[in-house]
């Protein structure tokens, strides 16, 4: 009896080393081992990443995790029919080392190479929980680095572009609102939590890029770098008067505004593609606000929403085995052992 | 080159200085080699260099019994992407993992080079122009201080001498101001790019001359066979520039 082709997949575009191993099934992908890393800890005390500290973490980390990841699986090397790896976009020095890595196992295991978008990872990522995707959907990728709207006709060969964020992530203005009321790095969690203790409708943030007029060119755009500077000219005010802030509803008002726009937009663009089931993905889709009003608003307008559990919802390496999986299923060429790695990689470029 | 039948490979990979690859029988002498002299790219090169090695030494993965990786110092993503396809082939084939300095490779380049040529089994063969071709003067040197490029008009450095066929660092690895390493090298032989770099500095210096990976093989080789401890482990030298964030802007003026 053989089995269905176990796929490899390597993360390393930002601050997490996630390895991973999905077994492509004719009919459904299941992940069947994973391990992350993560160096957020040595970022914190600075208030960013760090590409240069994230680079030499993920040097340390990647025969660890594989090794953790492999007896997760109950597997070794020998057992793996192909690699994943993401390709780009992502900071430079971190892609090298996951590329060199993978390409690297590629060649001593004699098996074909996928360089994959990390941006899809998180849409692919739903496959691995509600089964292989319909033929058409929508995906809201958000997180810290990344803010898009993506019509995917099929997740290997026909991701589009719909839209994305013209300054700020979703996570980045998160991480910035938190940094203004004075909380710990990475901002987006704790103004979360900060949030749940809030009004959301205490204060009226603007929305970015839903004016009527915004509609021709920008309807699936975002925009959260003036909703960010609202934040702070409303803090400041307050400040000012010498009035206490009342952070929490400051945090909800905010974590509100940017749920709003989100669901809003991903919705209305749902109606205008005649697609009627959403992939939410990427770090900022932990988001409690994001996740209670797209369930709530996806329920009302007819749309599926798949969402996956917190656990995929930072970078982590099952993701890109999950499109590996799916590159492998469809039969994909693979990439070439000279597969560079690309900083700002289309995003309508899944594989390499 | 030679052929062999039933396969036994060393690997060897350096990025210090160009992206290098060697293959070597478990007696050090090459099979095959490539060298791009690029400081870029190392992500797209070194994989396939490394399966053209093999290919060239009609071997597969499966014949290698080690891999040897430069451990630099050098700059610091072509040093990682070195040291972690070193680590995962040697991972994948379940073979011992060797790291060695580049700048013992260079040291050993002058300092072995003329006892390798005599010598019927000899841990430095000068089979490269690059590893010792212009260095006919150096050859009876006792030390020798090994300068490489640094950037921002800084070298790495360090000073070796010869002791029991092997090359012995007396002093360093570091890096700092040319003029700085040059107090260092009073008696000694001074080679390296870096030196070639800084001519007013070190006028004396020989080169220019780039590590050999068979060099570092043949150096993991000898010190494997001598039970030493060879950790793959990068020499940054340096910590990571960073960029503490700004305390919190005002959006208002």
């Amino acid at each position: 009896m053989t089995s269905a082709p176990l796929v490899l997949g390597i993360e390393t575009s930002c601050d997490e080393t996630g390895v991973a191993l999905v077994r492509a099934h004719p009919d459904r992908s299941e992940l069947v081992g994973e391990a992350v890393a993560s160096s957020v800890d040595e970022h914190a005390r600075f208030g960013g990443i760090i590409p240069e500290i994230a680079s030499r973490a993920h040097l340390e980390a990647m025969g660890p995790t594989l090794r953790r990841a492999l007896e997760d699986a109950g597997a070794s090397l020998e057992d793996v029919d192909a690699i994943a790896v993401t390709a780009g976009p992502g900071l430079v020095g971190p892609l090298t080392v996951g590329a060199s890595a993978a390409k690297a196992l590629a060649v001593a295991l004699d098996v074909p190479l996928y360089g994959v978008n990390h941006v899809i990872g998180p849409a692919a990522v739903g496959e691995l929980v509600h089964g292989l995707f319909p033929v058409r959907l929508m995906a809201l990728v958000v997180s810290g680095g990344h803010t898009t709207l993506l019509r995917v006709e099929d997740v290997v060969t026909g991701v589009t572009e719909l839209g994305s964020t013209l300054d700020d992530a979703a996570g980045e203005a998160f991480d910035k609102v938190g940094r203004l009321l004075g909380l710990p790095y990475p901002g987006g969690p704790h103004v979360d939590r900060l949030a749940r203790e809030g009004d959301p409708r205490a204060i009226r943030f603007p929305r970015g890029l839903t004016a009527a007029k915004d509609q021709e060119r920008h309807a699936y755009d975002f925009s959260f770098s003036g909703l960010k500077t609202a934040v702070a000219r409303w803090v400041e005010a307050r400040e000012d008067a010498g009035e206490e802030v009342p952070l929490a509803d400051v945090a909800a008002s905010f974590a509100d505004a940017v749920a709003d726009v989100l669901v809003a937009k991903t919705i209305a663009a749902c109606e205008r593609e005649g697609i009627d089931t959403l992939v939410v993905g990427g770090g900022f889709s932990a988001n409690s606000q994001l996740r209670e009003l797209a369930a709530e608003r996806c329920a009302a307008a007819g749309v599926t929403l798949r969402i996956p559990p917190l656990r995929f919802c930072t970078d982590n390496g099952a993701m890109i085995a999950a499109l590996g999986a799916a590159a492998v299923r469809r039969g994909v060429a693979p990439s070439p052992l000279e597969l560079p790695v690309d900083s700002s990689m289309p995003l309508e470029l899944v594989t390499l | 080159m030679r052929g062999t039948l039933s396969g036994v490979a060393v690997l060897a990979i350096d990025t210090s200085a160009a992206v290098a690859v060697s293959l070597c029988d478990d007696d050090g002498a090459l099979l095959a080699a490539r060298r791009v002299d690029s400081q870029r790219e190392h992500a797209e090169l070194l994989a396939p260099m490394v399966r053209d090695v093999l290919a060239e030494a009609g071997l597969a993965p499966a014949d290698l019994v080690a891999v040897v990786a430069g451990t630099g110092p050098a700059p610091f993503t072509g040093l990682r992407a070195g040291l972690v396809t070193a680590r995962m082939i040697a991972l994948a084939r379940e073979v011992p993992l060797h790291g060695v300095s580049a700048l013992d490779a260079l040291a050993a380049q002058v300092l072995l080079a003329d006892d390798a040529a005599s010598a019927s089994r000899g841990a430095v063969p000068a089979d490269d122009a690059a590893s010792g071709g212009d260095l006919a003067g150096a050859g009876r040197a006792s030390e020798v201080l090994v300068v490489t490029d640094a950037r921002r008009r800084e070298v790495y450095a360090a000073r070796f001498r010869v002791a029991d066929g092997d090359v012995v660092a007396v002093a360093g690895p570091f890096v700092d101001k040319p003029d700085v390493v040059a107090e260092r090298a009073a008696g000694a032989v001074v080679v390296g790019a870096g030196a070639a770099l800084y001519p007013e500095v070190f006028p004396e210096a020989r080169g220019p001359l780039v590590p050999d990976p068979a060099v570092l093989a043949r150096l993991a080789i000898t010190r494997a066979s001598r039970g030493a401890d060879q950790p793959a482990e990068p020499l940054y030298l340096r910590r990571p520039d960073v960029t503490p964030a700004a305390g919190r802007k005002r959006a208002t003026a």
